[in-house]
């Protein structure tokens, strides 16, 4: 019969106003990011509060956008010093490559998506700045002391 | 009627024959001025490229004799990034980055055909887990650009409610599909030689749930809702016809063809990822007009949810990822990879020259070649079924432009 399709279209809009909203109040409410999810880069520091990154340039050099910038000073005992570490972040596609390049895991992508700005000069993040940069040895130090706690099971 | 503007009907100069499409000679695109002895101008409508129901940024340049189409001319090139430009810039394990850009409604496709592509030139071989992960995700992705193409059509029509309950399933699915890898459109999560990560714990679960209310509630919901609507039958039934021979002309793939009654499906054809493996029906229409369009598409999500659920129980252990070098740096050669994308064959032509970046990144998107067959298809039918029309093709310019 001409028109049954369209009552029972009527029923099934019916039907799904009676199963409530999905949508949440975004910003009284907010949804949970899954643990993978990739934001902004954000850089990471060992318990002492000094950043991992040891300057070694790889994420740099892997980013296909080129946007992430490192200024280096090497001291003479080779002690490497990090002017800045320049992230344009309106640059950025959030791809993760530079994250999963970082022998050291100095960078994560972090789960803060309210990154709009009102003033283009903050699309340009520095990610560290004026720190001295961590060696390959403190790396090591730190891995060698997680496993030998993991051995021993006891004090932290 | 004493008013001499409308002594044209009462002599009948206005009548039968007014509505036949005007027959072109062949080989004439342009139709002599006119219809009858009315000898009506041509208007030229610019449909686009900001007309909401151009389908992202097509500009139609249509030509009517009254409300007929006379010619109809795609305008392209609004959102040219050029991607395979940049791509001769980027290294291998980038080059899913730009993929994800191009159809950006179903990027895992794209992201593994230039994955396959380099897999390649690089002889790798694939674990068996990437490959029915790639599968995986490849239908999970396949539905959700599937549910964009199915609200959008109603939409062109005029139905409303059917496009809001197509976000709320897709919702869901690019919930999942973030959990997965990371990012809800722009994934990055097929690479050469596998996929980045594994199934992260506990969405099995959630894919199952999701899989099974969708093919047993909301789906024939969908069918009902909008395929079920006799209105919407009348206006889609008999429009926009593509015959075999037009469509194998054009070089059509995808549900498209397989509309116009091709059985030609990458998925079997050419078979790539855990597809081999996996039981599923290639559905065929016969007339290839925008109702067996929206038929063929509605099956393949019905089979993609199928294959999921097969993806999910046949699982295998094992690594997610076949050891590549960390820069890529395949031997010089020339190949060619395609993967059934939700459009059609989407393709990566690669040309290695040795170095770290390709000689030359050629991407074939199906859209294209869908909208090249509309010049040929929309003369003759009224402009309220163009737009209809072009949504039946589910064209996506981001494929397009490139
Ligand atoms: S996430 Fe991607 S685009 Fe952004 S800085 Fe890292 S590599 Fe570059
Ligand atoms: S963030 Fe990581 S990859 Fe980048 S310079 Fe620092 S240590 Fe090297």
């Amino acid at each position: 019969m001409w028109g049954a399709g369209l009552l029972n279209g009527l029923r099934i809009t019916l039907r799904n106003m009676l199963r409530g909203p999905i949508t949440v109040k975004y910003p009284h409410e907010k949804v949970e990011l899954p643990e993978r999810a990739r934001w902004a880069v954000e850089p990471t520091f060992f318990e002492d509060g000094s950043p991992r990154c040891t300057a070694c340039l790889t994420c740099v050099r892997v980013c296909p956008d080129h946007i992430l910038s490192l200024d280096v000073e090497t001291r003479e005992d080779k002690s490497k010093r990090i002017v800045r570490f320049g992230y344009e972040i309106g640059a950025c596609m959030m791809c993760g490559l530079c994250v999963e390049a970082c022998p050291f895991d100095a960078i994560e992508m972090g789960h803060d998506y309210e990154l709009a700005v009102t003033d283009p000069a903050e699309l340009r993040r520095t990610l560290l700045a004026d720190v001295d940069a961590a060696s390959a040895a403190k790396h090591r130090e730190e891995k060698a002391k997680a496993s030998g706690e993991a051995g021993e099971g006891s004090d932290a | 009627m004493s008013d001499p503007r409308y002594e044209i009907y009462e002599a009948g100069l206005i009548g039968e024959g007014m509505h036949t499409p005007p027959v072109l000679p062949a080989g004439l695109r342009r139709a002599p001025g006119g219809v009858d002895g009315l000898r009506t101008e041509h208007l030229v409508v610019n449909m686009g490229p900001q007309h909401p129901s151009t389908h992202g940024v097509l500009r139609m340049i249509v030509e009517l004799d009254g409300e007929e189409v006379v010619t109809a001319e795609a305008s392209i090139g609004y959102l040219h990034r050029g991607i395979e430009k940049v791509a001769e810039h980027r290294r291998y394990d980038a080059l899913g980055t730009l993929m994800d850009r191009g159809d950006y409604v179903a990027g895992i496709m794209g992201e593994l055909a230039a994955a396959l592509a380099t897999e390649q030139l690089l002889e790798v071989e694939v674990p068996p887990k990437a490959n029915w992960l790639r599968s995986l995700t490849s239908e999970l992705n396949r539905i959700a650009s599937h549910l964009v193409w199915f609200g959008t059509f109603g939409l062109d029509t005029g139905a409303m409610g059917q496009f809001l309950y197509a976000m709320r399933d897709r919702e869901a699915l690019l919930d999942i599909l973030e959990a997965i890898s990371g990012q809800r459109m722009m994934f990055n999560y097929v690479r050469p030689g596998g996929v980045v990560r594994d199934l992260p714990p506990g969405i099995d679960a959630k894919i199952r749930e999701f899989v099974d209310t969708f093919e047993n509630v909301y789906l024939p919901e969908h069918d009902a809702l909008l395929g079920g609507n006799e209105i919407f039958q009348s206006r889609v039934k008999g429009i926009g016809v593509i015959t075999r021979e037009q469509a194998l002309a054009f070089g059509l793939t995808g549900p498209n063809l397989r509309a116009s009654g091709v059985k030609y499906d990458v998925r079997v054809d050419r078979p790539y990822a855990a597809y081999p493996e996996l039981d599923f029906e290639v559905p065929v229409g016969e007339a290839g007009d925008a109702w067996d369009r929206y038929l063929v598409r509605m099956e393949e999500m019905r089979q993609a949810a199928r294959m999921i659920r097969q993806c999910i129980d046949g699982m295998p252990e094992g690594p997610h990822m076949a050891k590549v070098p960390k820069l890529i740096k395949p031997p010089a050669g020339e190949v060619y990879a395609a993967v059934e994308s939700a459009r059609g064959e989407t393709g990566v032509h690669l040309v290695s020259d040795g170095s770290e970046h390709p000689y030359r990144f050629r991407y074939r998107g199906p859209s294209l070649f869908a909208l090249q067959a509309l010049e040929e298809i929309l003369p003759g039918h009224l402009l309220a079924d163009v737009v209809m029309i072009i949504g039946s093709t589910d064209v996506m310019m981001g494929e397009i432009d490139r």
